[in-house]
């Protein structure tokens, strides 16, 4: 297990390194000019060019990739070029939002699409298998801007129950994890009901059955357990999502995460915070991936051979 | 993967047939879908879609592009069944026509992408070793990419319009893809009629088109019909986030992403398209969920 | 409560009648005639375009919360991009001069002012019982501090180029050529040259605390320190900004505890957020949203004249626009009256100049008034009978959008096949300042205002020939030596009819000449609770909230 791991984090090395270099030549051949930007509309090319001297933009784009990773090693991400302020304190101050975000958005997701995937299992083929199937399924169907907007009109305008944007109380987070969660409840729904059919077939399964246990004892204890461990590693890879797709829920909720801020920085070609972010992302998406597979390497000792 | 096995085992026994006729077996799980009653509304309603998509031009009363400046963003009446948008133009009109779009749009991207990413799949699981981890990490690097860099990167380089939103979601659906083909690539591989072709000296490349890419096709049919779905989606998020479809053409996605600044005014405007997205979408999900269950052994 | 019952009978009237009138277009037209003077009259006389029936409205805190559409981008005064950090920023400081409501200048930390008769000299009296945030005396030397850390190159400051201009040789030439203090409470400035628009750019001059500056550099954009009605307290950049009551201001103190200023990007959302109390007040509220509004009896809808001008730039290298027949063809194909009521509800006004009518030196022109017939016809004398295809560039926002299309639909009627490229702002302008030879743009579907409201600010960037990219926006590729002759005597000139006449003649050269599709001039249109007074937008979209008061 422990020569597994470092061997995964080894090949992980050089991925990292591949994607900080991609994501760095995407940033400058995508077209715009954070020069003029800064500048604006209305400046001349000399004022420009002084902009970009300034910001070190009109090195080749090598030499600044090799600064930039150079700045990396020592600590140092570099500035944010919207206002003078390092990239570090423009993006530490948006974790807390997003995170808190993601877990309650996570949270409400596990206990209904679980729940609805377990009933949706045991009670297979029957109207509530249907209707806890149609529930789950419509989180994944519905376009989560539209869903976010249409309860805005429900519960904040029409019904005065909870505030549309920011987030000042608990009240201000309901909103936005429905909207970012309904996908996950979706994903988790249904995989946990095929896992619980699975299991329910097992022949220890129908051993406890034959044992005389309750039903209820029999679903629980040993077919759900027997699938939770996927359940786990599922919702793990849903969180890696979670973090870079919150930007639709940010937008509409206007929410100061790491989402909007990929979003703005990106329209304002704020390179090394969108690089900053990007390669957070990445490495968390990494990570997790690590821990899934290590974990599935518990639950199945074959899978580390192969 | 054990308990897979031993569940294949199991269900081989009562079914008695060693290889049962081609016809029988279709027969047989066109009974066992038509079983799960979702799935055969979802697959009628995108017969339908599909029907309206090929026919729209011909049935709707409007043309699509026709704008009546004098009647903007007025709700269903006789004369618009679904109301007009913010240019006066006939929303039914435009929904019906812009079927064709979104739907071959979502349609080619996810063809597209699920080709490369069987392919690769095919190759990671097959092979293994090297390759396998080459294609995975290279598979890490797009998840570990956020679509709407890659939007605005293609964007740049070929403009606005519906093709970017195809490239951004088909490139999406590569890794997707080549992660669950390359799982089931790994199951049919080790199973006993591949071994045995094998020892009747087939090559690696007959082994792998001919025998094993047959068995992860009921992997990659399940998980298509749901890709169609998210790929609806996807292309309204961009559209929301404004890397849409070209603006000029009647598309679900752009319909919806201008009808929300409408939502409290006209809400028809954001209902129509928003609803049609929703049942499509879920009308793809359930048919495919039901087609998971009727090819899945596992699930018998 | 008179004024909006007038309103709604009007809408209902036109609802009425539009569609009695399906299919025939002459009644529609002058269905809609009816109601945009009915319209007109309601807002003209104090502002409202709709007025709460519950007037008495109390709030619920004293804490005013301002929801905005973009962002306040920076809280450094000498290097503002936009018109919102503008907004904001006047919360913290003061400037020696300023625009009252009406558009008249009056003294702030200037009590009083002298011009001396040649144009070249200006004296400034301070006031003298002004404190910084810091604690520190206001007094001349701030002024002269303020104004050396804007003309150093090294700080590279966007108000730099206020006063400094550069030569066609890129040498550079201050417009100022002293500042003096002969005492602690006077200024001197002293020009180079007459140059008109001095103290209409002093109303963008604001006075940091020199100690402030000397402690923070650069960074005071995190850090600011001013003298204005309220202290900073948050900044947090792409969420909001607060700051709280100065107790100590020289000026009226506010009534308000703290200002917030959120910024909500979602128009639907800010609209939810003005009913629900959540926000006092938003800015704009986009044409579309305000029947959302309408139904509420605590919110107010004001509306005000705008500096924004609507226009798409025509290519002027192009072969096929390079003929001002095609050109003034396009111009009549577009029917201004219908873009104004499809784009803004009919709360805008039709381009009747380059500049919008608040702009100094404006002259109404003749109309390019809508007609198909006369469009064709120039078309066909151009030889363009048959069309030809033209790209046209813009933002990606659904507004924006809609504009283009709005063109498109409007050019086809003179068989100009129009292919709309919405883009993201960053790449419009990555594809827009290019040199000359590599020029791809076509038209481009954009706006202008300017804040400093006068002509050479509205049109020297856009129109004048040094000015074509990559050196600055006048994407027409207008070069006309004339034109450019006008502009500069009207700039060099103190004498205010003379002035007037030059920009007449430059007005009407450049309408005729047709470089853009004149489309319309916005309004300003903002919406508040009715317990809010004294918060307002001016023209140029900055919101003023000193003075505001929440009606406990």
């Amino acid at each position: 297990m422990g020569r597994y791991v470092a061997k995964r984090v080894v090949s992980t090395l050089p991925l990292i390194f591949v994607i900080s270099f991609l994501i760095f030549m995407f940033m400058h051949l995508i077209p715009g000019d954070p020069a003029r930007m800064i500048a604006g509309q209305d400046a001349t090319k000399e004022d420009v060019a002084v902009v970009r001297e300034q910001l070190g933009l009109d090195k080749p784009v090598l030499t600044q990739y090799k600064d930039y990773m150079k700045g990396i090693f020592s600590g140092d991400m570099g500035m944010s070029i919207k206002n003078n302020k390092t990239v570090a304190e423009t993006i530490v101050p948006r974790f807390g939002p997003t995170i808190l975000l993601t877990l309650s958005s996570i949270t409400w997701a596990a206990l209904f699409g679980i729940g609805l995937g377990i009933i949706s299992a045991v009670f297979r083929g029957k109207p509530l298998d249907y209707l806890g199937m149609i529930i789950a399924i419509s989180g994944i169907s519905i376009p989560g801007f539209w869903l976010g907007l249409e309860m805005i009109q429900i519960f904040s305008v029409h019904l005065g129950l909870l505030p549309t944007a920011g987030l000042d109380s608990w009240r201000s987070y309901i909103l936005p994890s429905l909207t970012m969660g309904a996908g996950i409840m979706a994903v988790l729904a249904r995989f946990t009901r095929s896992s619980m059919l699975g299991s329910l077939r097992d022949d220890y399964v129908r051993t406890a059955r034959a044992k005389g246990q309750t039903e209820g004892k029999v679903i629980m204890k040993h077919a759900f357990k027997n699938s939770s461990i996927e359940i786990i590693t599922i919702i793990g890879l849903q969180i890696g999502g979670l973090l870079s797709g919150s930007v639709l829920a940010e937008t509409v909720f206007s929410i100061p995460g790491l989402g909007r801020l990929l979003v703005d920085s990106i329209n304002f070609r704020d390179y090394k915070v969108v690089q900053a972010l990007l390669l957070f992302f990445a490495l968390e998406y990494i990570i997790i991936n690590l821990v899934v597979d290590v974990l599935y390497g518990f639950i199945n000792p074959r899978v580390r051979y192969e | 993967m054990q308990k897979t096995m031993i569940n294949k085992n199991i269900t081989l026994k009562p079914g008695a047939e060693e290889l049962p006729k081609a016809k029988n077996r279709f027969v047989e799980l066109a009974k066992k879908f038509s079983k799960r009653k979702t799935a055969v509304a979802a697959l009628i309603f995108i017969i339908f879609i599909i029907l309206v998509a090929i026919a729209a031009p011909s049935f709707v009363p409007y043309d699509p592009g026709a704008s009546d400046y004098f009647a903007v963003l007025q709700g269903p009446s006789k004369a618009h069944i679904w109301g007009t948008d913010e240019l006066g133009q006939d929303v039914f009109s435009r929904l019906m026509v812009g079927t064709r779009l979104s739907l071959s749009s979502a349609l080619i991207a996810t063809i597209v992408g699920t080709a490369f990413g069987v392919l690769l799949g095919l190759l990671a699981g097959f092979y293994g070793g090297i390759i396998d981890s080459a294609i995975m990490r290279f598979c890490d690097v797009m998840f570990a990419f956020p679509d709407i860099l890659l939007a605005i990167a293609v964007v740049a380089v070929i403009g606005p319009g519906m093709i970017n939103v195809m490239i951004a979601v088909a490139v999406f659906t590569v890794p997707s893809f080549a992660r669950i083909i390359r799982s089931a690539t790994l199951s049919v591989k080790s199973q006993l009629y591949i071994e045995v072709a094998r020892s009747l000296g087939c090559s690696n490349t007959r082994i792998l088109f001919v025998h094993v890419f047959p068995g992860t096709i009921q992997t990659m049919i399940v998980n298509f019909t749901m890709r169609v779905g998210t790929a609806i989606l996807a292309a309204s998020s961009l559209s929301f986030l404004g890397f849409g479809a070209n603006v000029t053409e009647p598309d679900w996605g752009a319909m919806l992403s201008t009808g929300r600044n409408y939502l409290n005014t006209a809400p028809h405007m954001v209902l129509f398209p928003g609803i049609l997205i929703f049942l499509t979408v879920l009308a793809f999900n359930l048919l495919g969920d039901g087609l998971r269950d009727t090819l899945d052994p596992k699930l018998n | 409560m008179k004024r909006k019952k007038l309103v709604a009978l009007a809408l209902v009237g036109v609802m009425a009648l539009s569609l009695a009138a399906c299919g025939n277009k002459e009644e529609k037209s002058s269905t809609k005639s009816e109601t945009k003077t009915e319209g007109t009259t309601a807002k003209a006389e104090d502002g409202y375009l709709i007025k709460a029936s519950n007037q008495d409205a109390k709030s619920k805190d004293n804490d005013l919360v301002i929801a905005i559409e973009g962002s306040v981008s920076s809280l450094d005064p000498a290097n503002i991009p936009d018109t919102n950090a503008i907004s904001a920023t006047r919360g913290i400081y003061d400037t020696l001069v300023k625009f009252n409501r009406d558009l008249e200048l009056e003294g702030s930390l200037a009590e009083k002012w002298e011009i001396s008769d040649d144009s070249l000299t200006y004296t400034f009296h301070l006031r003298k019982d002004v404190k910084f945030h810091d604690g520190t005396d206001f007094n001349a030397q701030a002024i002269v501090s303020n104004y050396e850390r804007i003309i150093d190159k090294e700080n590279n400051l966007r108000q730099r180029r206020t006063y400094i201009v550069t030569n066609a040789d890129g040498s550079e030439k201050n417009r100022i050529e002293s500042i003096e203090t002969p005492d602690d409470y006077t200024v001197v400035y002293k020009l180079t040259e007459a140059w008109a628009p001095f103290i209409n750019r002093l109303t963008q001059f604001c006075v940091i605390s020199p100690k402030a500056l000397e402690e923070h550099g650069n960074a005071i954009m995190n850090n600011p320190v001013g003298t204005g009605a309220f202290k900073f307290q948050e900044w947090e950049e792409g969420d909001h900004t607060t700051m709280v009551k100065n107790e100590d201001y020289w000026g009226e103190v506010p009534s308000v505890d703290s200002v917030t200023i959120r910024e909500v990007p979602e128009a639907g959302s800010r609209t939810a957020m003005l009913q629900t109390g959540e926000a006092d007040f938003i800015y704009p509220i986009p044409s579309d949203q305000i029947a959302a509004v309408e139904g509420s009896d605590d919110i107010n809808v004001h509306i005000d004249d705008s500096n924004i001008m609507r226009y798409v730039t025509l290519n002027m290298n192009l072969p096929e626009l390079s003929d001002v027949k095609v050109r003034q063809a396009m111009n009549y194909a577009i029917d201004k009256e219908a873009y104004v009521q499809v784009m803004y509800n009919g709360n805008a006004k039709v381009a009747t100049s380059l500049v919008p009518s608040i702009i100094h030196g404006y002259q109404e022109q003749e109309a390019y008034t809508y007609d198909l017939e006369k469009a064709k016809e120039l078309m066909k004398e151009a030889g363009y009978e048959d069309g030809f295809k033209l790209t046209l560039w813009g933002d990606n926002t659904s507004q924006e959008i809609k504009g283009m299309t709005f063109v498109k639909q409007q050019l086809e009627q003179i068989n100009i096949d129009v292919e709309v490229l919405p883009m993201e702002p960053a790449t419009v302008s990555d594809k827009i300042y290019v040199d000359k030879d590599e020029a791809e743009i076509n038209m481009w579907y954009v706006n202008w205002s300017a804040s400093d409201f006068t002509m050479d600010g509205s049109l020297r960037s856009l129109l004048y020939s040094t000015m074509v990219p990559p050196t600055s926006a006048n994407t027409a590729y207008y070069e006309n030596p004339e034109f450019d002759a006008l502009l500069d005597d009207g700039l060099h000139t103190a004498d205010e009819s003379e002035q007037k006449d030059y920009y007449a003649k430059a007005q009407k050269m450049a309408w005729e000449a047709a470089p853009w599709l004149f489309l319309g001039n916005d309004e300003v249109l903002y919406s508040t609770k009715s317990y809010v007074s004294d918060v307002y937008v001016l023209p140029d979209g900055a919101f003023t909230f000193s003075e505001a008061k929440l009606a406990q």
